[in-house]
């Protein structure tokens, strides 16, 4: 019999009182009590032991707790109208109930499955329908469960536990010598199971089926299930990234190698001995060298489609996922700085989007989604003690059918372990395969196609994962912080996109071959297929190469840790990739196929300059135009995320997401990692994808320009910075949207190029895309506008020379650096407008680099990037944050709404203490334009203009306050 | 012999690295030892003067912050806690750490009953995490840790920093003087509860408590990232300040004074034993 434990706190908390604003602001007046709920599988009978069990948990000072069972009313304890429980659905990550198991160990008390859920008990005249509206936006019925309840009545007791319905373990074989539509249906739709219905995509084109075909040809014998799916994972655009990598148009070596690797191998051949590259693309992160001691490692992942469905679990996947990038960095390096950016729908918009036709399953709203994906990377990065001083927003209303997730570590990790390079990894043959981390499920099976997929109750087990941090934690401390530098294993690596069979795959690619014990697997529940478990994306997972000898002591450390290891097969030089399931041979083929056997798809471009007629504007009240400007999605204060997010754990805190003390949102930080050393890390990123509605070229090199403008204006010297690409396109099966990546391609080799800042990692997703019905039923396609994050990651040989942006002194002299121009195409001025314009910025990277160049060598008072918005927001930020006045004199060359406005590239406001003015200007010569001075008056004076810093300060926080 | 302070580690707490720094900074022994190794072998905390309970996520707050931590230690180690802070030492419980040995009933412990808890540290008011700047002043006299502090400008992070208990808790508290920290405006005056100020509606403003003696302190805010100037959100400010002054600024921030008071405290007790 379950037993079902509710702990009522009994007090006003802090969650109580957050439920209870939301009727507030429906005008209703309701007392919110919570619940917490944890159901046990089997009861504990003994009293006794129960009442051990519940004090684990209870807080007597302001809790109570109570037994429930089927015929006993749930939580008497508070009066209420309406209960709403809200629980999870089988095989959803549930963490909390992990815990409660571990409390049932530490009391020692049998292991049994534990359940976690929610009540909220509301007393109050309140209206079924409001409760029905509340409930809606607690929950997201992809992984929970909602119950509603009148009155203090008996709450169902439910155990949600994962009952698979396979009938029996099979590894099927299937017949590829079939007609070329039978093929290709299969690359399609995936394989036929026995009752005529499909396994779900393979995401395999024509051309790839017939290279599977003529293979197993070759090996003369029909293909397992499970090859197939093997071959259709690695192969698969998300780990082979075949559109970076096919031929081009006249591209033979295909973009990734032709600009971006290139753009790398052309700068460290330029740098030669001050090349700062020590491991760039292979890995899972990128490295440079931080000083003599340390190297530092980057990676940036997307997390799109699963945020899409699951805002949460997708963010705090992509957060806790790419934190195990840098963990699986060469021997493993230690995460130090997380990063995020989220691109997104107004919030305030309401768009009415189905999936399904017939108005079945609902897009989540703008609003649902960027709460979500938020507090995904808040719970994944606060839990994991990794600080999170830098991210952005991006508002777009086409991100409202596929919202862009950007989640990043940096790692840090000594040069050399054991007098070893710490880069360097390589499984050994002989070497057993160590799995170490959380057992195996369904989670994110056939992940990367589930977005078309119809998805009912009984399904979300196999397409959402969420990522648990703790588990995580201790495994990372374990690794890194105990275990690497005694040198057991000879490589680790990270298991995300298809598990299993990435991760082995790739390692036994060193070895030169594996054979993987798949029954030794540890599942979470019974009855999971063999394929499934080899491309299971159950997260929290690492991957070890162990010589035999260490493997006893290297899983006896992790179980010191509370971390389980598993010992699941071995790595090998047969040049065979070889799966075994209780002794027969399931998988068998040959790793040179399997890596370098995908066919070659050449692709053609064309392009097309986008843009419309220059908008003829009248020009408008300045004033107005100025706050309206502050007010907009894309410029406002982002504080509520920066707030919410850790940023000075682990002590390395220099300049932060909110700079000065107006605490303006920056765009670039710095941190110190070794505490002790005064070296710093500078952060910073830069995108601006509504240029691409004019043209990709202007809109890449804006976008590197921007990440490498903000970390320069922070002090970093533009001689020891890196970057890394992150591209999320849309409809790249379309010409037209090839030749738009491929403009980019081009830009950003050669502004990377000009500026001497090498890409080191990257990453891409190239079908952002919506396909689904509007609020009539129609068909509709949203795609994103073709989006480039670039990140930059610097090193400041001293944190005492980083620069804030907020001006420090009344009286200190205001100077332009840069040109502006009518450049005010795609600008955040014209869409205020509602227009797009023509007149792209355009880069001048020459230009642009003989000003970084100097930037960092001068001890500037403060210093911005004129970014979105242009010149007019800038020095409006600097007012906001400084506290202070400006008078500021512009010339009269342009007009003025394009003076304030235009956002051409290459531009920084820096601010000097008058005792500098004769060394500044002879530094900087001609490109410095001296505009005004800093007052201790509250009001920003442009020329003719006067804006109060108090209306600036309103309108630039307004906008997301309410979030 | 300088004095050691053991510095716990696992399951999530997360601030040893930089919590063992500023004890090794204040002249400290220091090590870091993961709970479970504690466990193992508790005999380890007669041989250290200072215990150490960091920053974190234990559990990820599940059950209620600090409480599976808490109840982890309970009953594998509470014997030797108990043992331990009746010696003369120093305990320090900094956020989950705070939330932890208040769990454990290691403070406020009233009449010296350790392990019994009658004050939570429950949810913010917001019920959303923060991590911000405040200002705390110093009001018990009595805490060698706070020992000529009067106020520090230190960092929160938490999302369950609010002090709770019923009014009789509160009255002693208060009449006890254990009420060591409680968030105050920038200008000095109380925060009253407002936000940001106070950043989780605590009761009575309280960011920290103590034991009866003052040597168990267990607060919220964070002193490990203030101890350095550099650490600090008006860095940029003083730095340049500093500049045109022609100074230079000094290494340590507010909260490196609160380390330094426990290495004071054992140099001052070796002193007066020796005397």
């Amino acid at each position: 019999m379950p037993q079902r434990i509710e702990v009522l706190t009994t007090v006003e908390d802090g969650r109580a009182k957050t439920l209870q604003g939301y009727f507030a602001n429906m005008g209703k007046s309701v007392k919110v009590r919570v619940a917490d709920v944890y159901t046990l599988e089997n009861d504990i009978p003994d009293p006794a032991n129960l009442n051990r069990f519940m004090t684990s948990f209870v807080n007597p000072v302001i809790q109570q707790a109570t037994l429930s069972t089927d015929a006993k009313p749930s939580v008497p304890g508070f009066p209420h109208d309406w209960a709403v429980e809200i629980g999870f659905l089988p095989g959803v990550t549930d963490n909390i109930g992990h815990t409660a198991q571990e409390l049932l160990a530490l009391t020692n008390l049998p292991p049994q499955a534990v359940y976690s859920s929610q009540v909220i008990l509301i007393q109050g005249d309140v209206a079924k329908e409001d409760i029905d509206q509340f409930t809606s936006t607690l929950h997201n019925p992809l992984i929970q469960r909602a119950h509603i309840q009148a009155g203090v009545k008996p709450l169902p007791v439910v155990i949600p536990k994962v009952k698979l319905d396979n009938k029996g373990i099979a590894i099927d074989t299937v017949d590829l010598n079939i007609s070329d539509d039978a093929l290709a249906l299969i690359g399609k739709d995936g394989i036929e199971n026995a009752d005529g219905s499909r396994r779900g995509p393979l995401g395999m084109s024509p051309i790839y089926m017939k290279a599977v075909q003529a293979y197993f040809k070759r090996e003369g014998r029909p293909a397992k299930d499970i090859e197939i799916e093997t071959i259709a994972q690695t192969w698969s655009e998300h780990c082979k990234h075949t559109i970076f990598a096919s031929p081009i148009d006249d591209v033979k070596g295909g973009l990734y190698r032709h600009y971006i690797k290139r753009a790398t191998n052309d700068i460290r051949a330029a740098k030669g001995s001050q090349d700062i590259c020590v491991s760039v693309f292979k890995d899972n992160s990128g490295a440079i060298i931080f000083d003599d001691q340390w190297l530092i490692t980057d990676k940036v992942e997307t997390h799109n489609s699963p945020s899409a469905l699951d805002p949460f679990g997708g963010a705090i996947t992509g957060i806790v996922g790419v934190n195990r990038d840098c963990m699986g960095f060469g021997q493993g390096a230690k995460p130090i700085l997380n990063r995020y950016g989220f691109c997104l729908a107004d919030p305030a918009s309401t768009p009415a989007y189905y999936r399904g036709k017939g108005k079945k399953n609902k897009m989540l709203s703008p609003e649902t989604i960027m709460k979500g994906v938020i507090n995904g990377v808040n719970h994944g990065g606060n839990c994991s003690g990794i600080p999170t001083p830098q991210g952005f927003l991006y508002f777009d209303d086409r991100y409202a059918g596929k919202p862009l997730v950007f989640a990043g570590t940096v790692g840090l990790i000594p040069r050399y372990i054991n007098g070893k390079p710490s880069h360097e990894k390589r499984a050994l043959p002989g070497d057993r395969i160590i799995m170490a981390g959380g057992k195996v499920g369904r989670d994110g099976i056939h992940g990367a196609t589930f977005s078309s997929v119809a998805l009912d109750e009984g399904s979300p087990a196999t397409a959402v994962q969420i990522g648990d941090p703790i588990t995580q934690k201790k495994m990372s401390d374990a690794l890194i912080k105990e275990i690497r530098d005694l040198g057991l294993y000879h490589a680790i690596t990270d298991n995300g996109a298809g598990g299993l069979s990435s991760s082995v795959g790739e390692m036994g690619g060193d070895s030169g071959g594996f054979l993987l014990e798949l029954d030794k697997v540890p599942l979470k529940y019974p009855g999971m297929q063999p394929w499934e478990i080899w491309i299971s994306e159950s997260q929290e997972r690492m991957t070890l190469a162990v010589p035999p000898e260490n493997v006893d002591h290297l899983i006896a450390l992790l179980a010191k840790r509370g971390v389980s290891a598993w010992d699941i097969g071995s790595f090998t030089d047969s040049g065979r990739a070889r799966v075994s399931w209780h002794g027969d041979l399931i998988m068998d083929i040959a790793m040179d196929f399997l890596h370098d056997g995908v066919p070659e798809t050449p692709l053609k471009t064309t392009f097309t300059r986008g843009g419309e007629p220059e908008p003829d504007l009248a020009e408008p009240d300045y004033r107005d135009a100025m706050l309206s400007m502050l007010s907009r999605l894309n410029i406002c204060s982002k504080e509520f995320v920066a707030y919410q997010y850790d940023h000075n754990v682990q002590g390395s805190a220099v300049l932060g997401p909110l700079q000065g003390r107006g605490k303006v949102f920056a765009e670039s930080s710095v941190s110190r990692p070794v505490l002790g050393n005064p070296r710093g890390v500078v952060l910073s990123q830069g995108l601006a994808p509504r240029y691409s509605d004019i043209d990709t070229y202007h809109m890449a090199t804006a976008s590197l320009d921007m990440a490498v403008r903000n970390a320069v204006s922070a002090g970093c010297p533009i001689e020891h910075l890196a970057i890394l690409d992150n591209f999320c396109w849309c409809s790249a099966d379309e010409p037209e949207r090839l030749g738009q990546l491929k403009r980019a391609c081009e830009a950003i080799y050669d502004a990377a190029v000009a500026y001497g800042t090498p890409f080191i990692s990257g990453k891409d997703s190239m079908f952002n895309d919506f396909k689904g019905y509007d609020e009539h039923d129609k068909p509709i396609k949203i795609s994103i506008p073709p989006t480039l994050l670039v990140s930059g990651i610097g090193v400041i040989p001293d944190v005492t020379q980083a620069v804030s942006l907020d001006p420090k002194q009344p009286g200190d002299l205001i100077y332009l650096l840069g040109t502006t121009r009518d450049e005010l195409g795609g600008s955040e001025y014209y869409a205020l407008h509602g227009k797009l314009g023509n007149n792209v910025p355009e880069t001048d990277i020459h230009a642009n680099f003989a000003l970084y160049q100097k930037l960092s060598r001068f001890p500037l008072a403060s210093s911005l990037a004129v970014t979105l918005g242009g010149l007019g927001v800038t020095l409006a930020k600097k007012c906001i944050a400084g506290q202070m006045g400006m008078n500021i004199t512009l010339p009269d060359d342009l007009r003025f709404d394009c003076y304030l406005f235009s956002e051409s590239t290459g531009r920084v406001v820096v601010t000097i203490a008058p005792a500098d003015k004769t060394a500044f200007e002879k530094h900087f010569g001609s490109s410095a334009r001296a505009i005004g001075t800093t007052t201790d008056q509250p009001v920003l004076t442009i020329n003719r203009i006067k804006i109060d810093i108090m209306d600036m300060d309103v309108a630039y926080r307004k906008t997301l306050k309410g979030y | 012999m300088t004095a050691k302070a053991l510095v716990v580690a696992g399951y999530g707490l997360n601030c040893e690295e930089e919590t063992a720094q500023a004890f090794s900074y204040a002249g400290l022994g220091v090590v870091i030892r993961h709970v479970n190794d504690l466990a193992d072998n508790p005999k380890e905390l007669e041989s250290v003067q200072i215990l150490a309970i960091p920053g974190g996520f234990s559990y990820g707050d599940d059950t209620g912050s600090g409480n599976a931590f808490a109840q982890k230690m309970r009953l594998t180690l509470m014997d030797h806690l108990k043992k331990f802070v009746e010696r003369d030492t120093l305990t320090l419980g900094i956020c989950n750490g705070c939330q932890i040995a208040i769990n454990l009933g290691l403070a406020p412990a009233f009449d010296k009953k350790y392990g019994e808890r009658v004050v939570a540290v429950s949810h913010n008011l917001t019920a959303r995490y923060q991590c911000r700047w405040v200002d705390v002043s110093v009001q018990s006299s009595t805490s060698p840790w706070l020992s000529g502090i009067t106020r520090l400008h230190v960092p929160v992070a938490h999302g369950e920093g609010r002090f709770m208990m019923d009014d009789g808790v509160l009255a002693t508290l208060r009449h006890q003087k254990q009420i060591a920290l409680r968030y105050v405006k920038p200008d000095g005056s109380a925060a009253n509860g407002e936000f940001p100020f106070s950043p989780n509606g605590s009761t009575d403003d309280i960011a920290g408590i103590t034991d009866e003696t003052g040597r168990v302190l267990a607060l919220m805010p964070h002193p490990e990232r203030g101890m350095f100037t550099s650490q600090r959100d008006d860095y940029a400010t003083l730095k340049d300040a500093a500049r045109r002054a022609g100074k230079s600024l000094p290494d340590t921030a507010d909260g490196m004074d609160i380390f330094k008071n426990a290495a004071h405290y054992f140099e001052t007790a070796k002193s007066r034993k020796s005397a």
